[in-house]
């Protein structure tokens, strides 16, 4: 039924929004709302059709998702209007994508949301769009090939496309999978497949990126870590080989790239790069029961960090054109507001506790602990610690730094109850960290 | 409930207090005193109830996530009691001495936001949260220095920020190990449980601790942040937040580990000795007069950790003694080193001179200071360094008393300064400056050299304190 009513949205809100906009945000925001009752009345795509299961955990990941687009599609403005079609589309495609068991609907709804993605950046306006828009897709397009090779590998060997019975061995089996991985890692920013994301993050438009960085990727995150779960059991030398070495390999580059950069697009940019990295300990830490809470934690906090900075930089790049560093000076005089919930986000990115970002590493790590994985947990630690770095770099700016501008500018209130519900996510999962770690319980 | 209250509702005031609006700025103070003084009252009161065989005493559990033992676990001792009061006590004499700050309602909120994690670092015995509240702190000590700060304060806030950040992790990681070892995030259940720790935890913690103390080699962030925070900043930093290290060293490496403490115990000694005398020297240098104060402060908090790698209770309790005299001691130096610098716009001492005859009783305070820091006898600065070296004495034998080296040190600097600054021909700055004293600030400078003479000729209360706090070594 949740899946109907976000498709049906989907349809129905091009109607609207040539005229009137506040009609199609607030279909999508009620379409949103009825598909959490429905997913919470247990009435979600397991009842209709087969492949797809449900449980505590992909609900929780479900109303998380739903909550942040809602707090999306509030903050857009008329510019961005095909956003939210498209994020209605996206939503029905990720509850499908979380909520199925089966290898090949996961390959067929990877590509879905895949598409969804290339037509969420596509709204190419000038030069520099159009290199973001064009990197993404044609880095997209590469790794679903990649991953149709991988699966066209992996169906040789095995009778059933379960995930229940991913563990079956041989060589063959494990080539199949790290080619899969290979496309995979193109979505999930992992270094050295990162190439693209950079640019097309920090050069799409605004709101799409924050729906590309925020959204898109810890859906993929939780999605993967349920399609591979048994397989991360049945191969724990190799997982923790490859896992470990590209989260140790992203989260160290991509923090340091982030320290050269003058755009604040693009430190946000490498900054989501380098927490694809944080969020790859958990997967190499499968052995440990917390891995599965570890990635959903990091998935929770992450969506809604991401997406909230992001977001806050659509608003300042359209109201005062902000690009680079010094373009935020002494903003906390110009836009009070933004730069309250911009500097709390910050923080939450940089770790520091009583918000989402420091409890998410904390369980991530101690899965990665719990598994045994010192090394790669302190040189984790010592990568967000160097992440401090440039979040208070830009933080400094806001506060810091003395503004020659007069005028001020405030929050249209779709904007402030969007962040509002970001930051109470936020918050939320900063204090209490009990919902999580009880859902994972049972997986 | 109340104990859990006073940790998080700071942060309902702190926002209630920033959007106060521009007519009722004046309001903010109020509410911050208002706050300090009930947050006195409460830490006084609940040292009446501790138990008197100096075990903890039980504040709740609150937010508990049995799977990862992830619960605030509040408890008291009279360690952290002692060092409840005198974060309240010092809390209350900042809002007077910040009185006339510029941009009230946002300074006062982020002085409240910073009373929540203060507390809770002090009265949690669950070592995550510990480090939760921990980090917390540095928030609003980061906007604190980098807005109201001098000259070169974003240079020092950021520095303050990363510096303390990436040593916390080490600490962190200690955590981590200890809780892999025994099973347990809370502190108590630890210490029953009585692991032989790895020397690994062991200087893991004490990096993390010694950093923020801070010691010898890691404390290049200090003279940065105590010079360019705005004066009652700097008060916070010296008398609570270095605590915060001294703290996290008895509490952890000496209450948790003592065996492992006792090994490395050496290390320890000559850490603090190389900071005592490293430190004092820089002082004597110093032509800055908040960076002689910042370097003296560090030399005191170089004794501390000398009182603690005794291992004996006389050395801790003279090592509490030497926490709460240094508080008392430093602020008054730090408070009357930034209105020197406000009033006559230098910050060189040589500058300065005769502010005796402009300015009768900052000078006088100043000097009172001054002489509680070299250790006149009647003055907190005496009893804490005398019992700190009869006790290095008693337990390292005579070649210690090598740190009485760092009296004669001080006096050095201190007599110096005093002669530059305070009287000596009067220079042309100080002729052309205007000397006034609000009310607020005379009333704090007051207090503290009522309490330093007071706690000088009485020591008998923090010793008190220190015998319940550390009756595990055996008592008097």
């Amino acid at each position: 039924m949740s899946f109907i009513i976000l498709i049906a949205a989907g349809l129905l809100v091009p109607l609207f929004y040539r005229n009137n906009i506040f009609i199609a945000k607030m279909i999508a925001v009620v379409a949103f709302i009825l598909a959490a009752y429905f997913i919470y009345a247990g009435n979600s795509l397991h009842a209709i059709f087969p492949y797809f299961t449900t449980d505590t955990a992909t609900q929780l990941m479900e109303y998380v998702l739903l909550a942040t687009l809602a707090a999306v599609s509030l903050a857009l403005t008329g510019f961005e209007r095909p956003l939210i079609s498209q994020m209605l589309f996206l939503a029905g495609a990720s509850l499908a994508f979380l909520e199925t068991d089966n290898f090949f609907m996961y390959i067929v709804l990877f590509e879905v949301i895949a598409i969804i993605s290339y037509i969420l950046v596509a709204n190419i306006r000038n030069f520099f769009n159009a290199e973001g828009a064009i990197k993404a897709f044609i880095a997209g397009a590469v790794a679903s090939g990649i991953i149709l090779l991988g699966f066209a590998l992996f169906s040789f060997t095995t009778d059933s496309f379960n995930y229940a019975e991913m563990n079956v061995s041989g060589k063959f089996t494990l080539i199949a999978v790290a080619i899969m991985l290979a496309g995979i890692f193109y979505k999930l920013t992992v270094v050295p497949m990162h190439g693209w994301a950079a640019d097309a993050y920090a050069q799409v438009n605004h709101a799409a990126a924050a729906i590309l960085s925020g959204v898109i990727k810890s859906v993929v995150l939780v999605a993967t870590f349920k399609a591979f779960y048994k397989f991360l059991i049945a191969y724990p030398v190799a997982t923790v080989l490859i896992f470990s070495f590209f989260a140790i390999v992203t989260m160290t580059l991509a923090n340091f790239m982030a320290l050269w950069q003058k755009r604040i697009s693009k430190i946000l940019a490498f900054s989501s790069i380098a927490h694809s990295g944080y969020a790859l300990i958990p997967f190499a830490a499968a052995a440990s029961a917390y891995s599965y809470a570890g990635v959903l934690y990091y998935a929770v906090a992450y969506i809604f960090m991401q997406t909230s900075v992001f977001l806050i930089l659509n608003d300042l790049r359209r109201e005062l054109g902000v690009k680079y560093l010094q373009d935020i000076k002494g903003l906390y005089k110009v836009a009070p507001l933004h730069s309250l919930f911009f500097t709390i986000q910050l923080f939450s990115l940089a770790g520091i506790p009583l918000l989402a970002g420091f409890l998410s590493k904390a369980v991530a790590f101690y899965a990665g602990v719990d598994a045994g994985l010192w090394v790669i947990v302190l040189i984790a630690l010592l990568n967000s610690a160097l992440a401090v770095g440039y979040y208070v770099w830009i933080i400094k700016h806001i506060y810091f730094d003395d503004t020659k501008s007069t005028t001020t500018i405030t929050m249209t209130p779709g904007s402030l109850i969007g962040q509002l519900i970001l930051l109470a996510g936020t918050v939320y999962f900063g204090i209490v960290a009990g919902n999580i770690i009880n859902a994972t319980v049972a997986f | 409930m109340v104990a859990v209250d006073i940790i998080f509702a700071p942060i309902f005031f702190s926002a209630l207090v920033y959007f106060l609006t521009r007519g009722a700025q004046h309001l903010a103070k109020y509410i911050a005193l208002g706050w300090f003084i009930i947050l006195f009252f409460i830490a006084f009161n609940w040292y009446h109830q501790l138990p008197a065989d100096g075990g903890f005493l039980f504040l709740g559990n609150f937010l508990s996530v049995p799977a990862f033992g992830f619960e605030l676990t509040l408890q008291i001792d009279a360690l952290s009691v002692a060092m409840l009061l005198l974060t309240a006590a010092l809390l209350i004499l900042v809002v007077f001495t910040s009185w006339e700050e510029k941009n009230q309602a946002a300074y006062f909120s982020l002085l409240i936001l910073f009373s929540g994690p203060i507390f809770g670092v002090f009265m949690t015995t669950n070592v995550l949260w510990f480090f939760i509240f921990w980090e917390l702190t540095l928030v609003p000590m980061l906007f604190l220095i980098g807005i109201w700060g001098a000259e070169e304060r974003i240079y020092a806030a950021i520095k303050f920020f990363i510096y303390t950040h990436v040593f916390a992790m080490f600490m962190f990681v200690g955590f981590f190990l200890l809780f892999k070892q025994t099973g347990y995030w809370d502190f108590t259940l630890i210490k029953e449980a009585a692991i032989a720790t790895p020397a690994l935890i062991w200087w893991l913690m004490f990096i993390g601790f010694a950093a923020k103390l801070p010691l010898f080699p890691f404390h290049t962030w200090l003279p940065d942040a105590h010079v360019q925070a705005p004066s009652s900043i700097s008060v916070l930093l010296a008398g609570v937040l270095l605590k915060m290290g001294a703290y996290g060293l008895i509490r952890f490496t000496v209450e948790l580990m003592p065996a492992t403490t006792i090994q490395f115990s050496m290390w320890m000694l000559v850490l603090g000795l190389a900071t005592t005398l490293f430190a004092g020297m820089l002082a004597i240098y110093e032509r800055h007069i908040k960076k002689m104060v910042a370097y003296s402060s560090i030399s005191h908090m170089g004794l501390v950790v000398v009182a603690v790698a005794t291992m004996t209770y006389d050395g801790l309790s003279a090592a509490l003694y030497e926490m709460i005299g240094h508080a008392l001691v430093i602020s008054p130096l730090f408070l009357l080193a930034g209105w020197f610098h406000h009033k006559t716009h230098t910050w060189y001492m040589d500058e300065m001179g005769g502010i005796m005859k402009k300015a009768p009783y900052a000078a006088a305070i100043f000097i009172l200071a001054g002489m509680a820091a070299l250790g006149l006898p009647g003055t907190m600065g005496f009893v804490g360094e005398l019992t700190i070296i009869i006790s290095a004495v008693k337990s390292f034998g005579w070649w210690i008393a090598i740190i009485a080296l760092a009296g004669l040190i001080s006096a050095g600097y201190i007599i110096w300064s005093v002669r530059r600054a305070i009287h000596g021909p009067m220079s042309p700055i100080v002729e052309k400056a205007n000397f006034t004293m609000s009310f607020p600030e005379k009333f704090a400078l007051a207090i503290y050299a009522f309490l330093i003479v007071y706690f000088g000729i009485n020591p008998q209360p923090i010793f008190d304190l220190a015998n319940q706090a550390f009756s595990f070594f055996g008592g008097m």
